[in-house]
């Protein structure tokens, strides 16, 4: 057990260590020429190499990966135009438009991500959940037929069109826009209502289909028809007894999903207007600004990398049946 | 688990009791006739499956209007690149309902004829997704194959390769490596002409696509494999002296045309909605090609003052995507071992 929490723990790290690595190589080793993009048009030579140097270009790509590696673990120190800034231990350089530190933008980023995809996770299992114990429970009538293909057609609905639609023409919404949980959780509520609202019901219909498939399971086992002959009331045989067991294999996809919207929700993002880690790639893209698309690309492959990581840890807690060798 | 298996019998479930009296003697002649090839049983299921006979036809309208785009715009009279900018007032607003002369109506702003935009903007969504379906799936197959049956050594580099792949967070890197191919591609994206820049980003969002794309169906391939090649007839086929690539394509690949197909009609309506989705967002294709994602991205501004402009595109891609996943589903269905009664 341990050895493989131990194995999946390495192989997690190489999966980073790469990732880092390749992207590094295709972003600055690429000629890409960053510099004379933020040079702009009306560049002289000296000026060129002045920025080249700050960027530390003019070094060879080895010492330039070393020494962002360094800037990672434990800071680095940046010298423009004679002025030495010291950048703190997760470094990822600065921004090449906005002169910020990555980690910072980052830092701003990431929660407004997080309220999203957690605020449509509670709809998206709340809905799902009931729906398809609701369903599994009639199975064969016309609701159970009727849930089925409602799910089918919004699970096949493309989501980028569905959320346009919401935030065209679903003004009764309260306006979007993101607003600190820590200064006002109302507003912040207010703001993120709709794009809970399009996650959540968008994401339901899997998690219905799902859910009804292993509570359909859970209530043909022998410990549910034990519960029913020794007179448990019915309510108290589906809730406790089926859908507790019919939960484990829900739980595990809702881990590996939840760490994909965290990196997918860049649609959600730039529909609504909301300022995520999806509309800081974005607005890279769109500058050119190749530290923030680095940063924001790393940041995106810890965090899936560390949520298949604990799914699969907590899977073998999780589910008795799985044994590992 | 997935809960394809309850799925099935939403749609079947009604033809096939009224059928099964006549089916089963019919069944029974054809058996001592001639035997059929589990291919050619789910084909004949799919067949009598009204939901998706209904949607293979609406796929097919879509391929028509794509192969047809000339002569469909040659036929109105127009095509998606002139600017009519006599047809529009001093804000941009075009002065003409649909007309027998344009039969859609015209864009806000720049004046091009709607329904050209339209019939070729089929094109770009069929051509990358097809194309994309296509690369990932040769890919994916011959990793699958290869990893399943080598074992050692090169299986351990290929599923690590898989591995690696399926823990990208791949919308990020869609959106951030076009813009490193683009410099490789046209150099300065400055100065370019926008058809360069236009192709360039075409290829490279191919290229993005694909190379998410194939570690899936990669590791579903490898899987059926690790069993199949221990089966007698795999085992027979080595004594006999058959020579490997032999092995993999005509002992192995027919037995995972099931496992192929359904993944092949599940991912091409996802990339239809991943291309329109990047090319929304600005990160796919570009001006001056016509495509849906683009018509939409500046159609939003106008959904109030000219709604067909939105919900042209809009419709188009959302009957499109919804009808290949339902044949996707019917198709799974039809081919699942699994689902057979």
């Amino acid at each position: 057990m341990l050895l493989y929490i131990l194995k999946r723990i390495v192989s997690a790290i190489s999966v980073v260590i790469v990732t880092l690595v390749a992207s590094f190589a295709l972003f600055f080793l690429a000629p890409t020429d960053p510099a004379g993009v933020i040079c702009g048009p009306r560049c002289t030579p000296t000026r060129l190499a002045d920025i080249e140097q700050s960027l530390n270009l003019d070094e060879p790509p080895l010492e330039q990966i070393g020494s962002y590696m360094k800037g990672l673990v434990v800071g680095r120190d940046f010298t423009s135009g004679g002025v030495t800034q010291h950048c703190d231990a997760p470094c990822m350089g600065y921004s090449y438009t906005l002169g910020q530190p990555v980690t910072k933008l980052l830092k701003q980023a990431f929660p407004v991500t997080l309220s999203i995809v957690l605020g449509g996770a509670v709809v998206y299992l709340s809905v799902g959940i009931l729906a398809g114990t609701i369903a599994a429970q009639r199975r064969g009538t016309t609701l159970d037929k009727v849930t089925v293909g409602t799910t089918l057609v919004v699970n096949s609905f493309p989501y980028f069109v569905l959320a346009l639609l919401v935030a065209l023409y679903a003004t009764f919404l309260p306006q979007t826009g993101y607003h600190s949980f820590l200064d006002n959780p109302l507003l912040w509520a207010s703001g993120l209502v709709a794009a809970w609202l399009t996650l959540g019901l968008a994401n339901a219909a899997a998690y219905t289909r799902y859910s009804r498939a292993s509570m359909i399971e859970s209530l043909g086992q022998d410990f549910v028809r034990t519960a029913r002959s020794k007179g448990v009331p019915h309510r108290r045989v589906v809730y406790r007894h089926g859908l507790r067991a019919a939960l484990t294999p829900v739980a595990t996809i809702f881990g590996i999903d939840l760490a994909f919207q965290l990196t997918n929700a860049i649609f959600t993002e730039s529909i609504f207007g909301l300022p995520g880690l999806g509309m800081l790639t974005l607005r890279a893209f769109a500058q050119y600004d190749l530290p923030t698309l680095l940063g924001s690309v790393f940041v995106g492959s810890v965090a899936l990398v560390l949520m298949n990581l604990l799914v699969d840890i907590a899977y073998t807690f999780l589910d008795p049946r799985v044994r590992l060798g | 688990m997935e809960p394809m298996i309850e799925d099935s019998g939403v749609a079947e479930s009604a033809e096939s009791r009224t059928e099964t009296t006549e089916r089963t003697p019919a069944g029974r002649q054809n058996a001592r006739t001639r035997s059929k090839s589990p291919t050619a049983i789910a084909l004949e299921r799919l067949r009598r499956d009204k939901v998706a006979m209904v949607c293979a036809t609406i796929f097919g309208l879509f391929i028509l209007i794509a192969i047809f785009a000339p002569l469909l715009t040659t036929l109105e009279g127009q095509d998606p690149t002139t600017y009519h900018q006599d047809l529009l007032d001093d804000y941009g607003f075009p002065t003409i309902a649909p007309n027998g002369e344009h039969w859609l109506g015209i864009e806000p702003r720049l004046g091009r004829d709607l329904f050209a935009r339209f019939v070729y903007g089929a094109r770009p969504s069929l051509i990358v997704a097809g194309s994309v379906t296509a690369l990932t799936t040769v890919i994916g197959v011959v990793v699958g194959l290869v990893a399943g049956f080598a074992g050692g050594w090169v299986d351990r580099v290929l599923s690590w390769c898989i591995d690696f792949v399926l823990s990208l967070p791949y919308l990020l890197f869609a959106i951030a490596v076009p813009a490193v191919l683009l410099s490789i591609f046209v150099g300065s994206a400055e100065g370019a002409p926008p058809d360069d820049v236009a192709r360039a980003r075409f290829f490279s969002l191919i290229i993005v696509l694909s190379f998410f794309g194939w570690a899936n169906l990669a590791r579903l391939i490898r899987g059926e494999v690790l069993s199949l090649r221990e089966r007698e007839f795999v085992a027979a086929a080595k004594v006999l002296g058959v020579p490997t690539h032999r092995v993999l394509f005509k002992e192995l690949l027919p037995n995972l045309v099931a496992p192929i197909v359904i993944s092949v009609s599940l991912a091409l309506p996802q990339y239809i909605v991943t291309e329109a989705g990047l090319t929304f967002l600005g990160v796919g294709l570009t001006e001056p090609t016509p495509s849906w994602g683009v018509t939409i991205a500046s159609a939003q501004n106008y959904y109030r003052a000219d709604p067909l402009y939105l919900w042209l595109p809009v419709g188009a891609i959302t009957v499109l995507v919804l009808s290949l996943s339902l044949l996707g589903d019917s198709v799974r269905d039809a081919f699942d071992p699994r689902t057979r009664r």
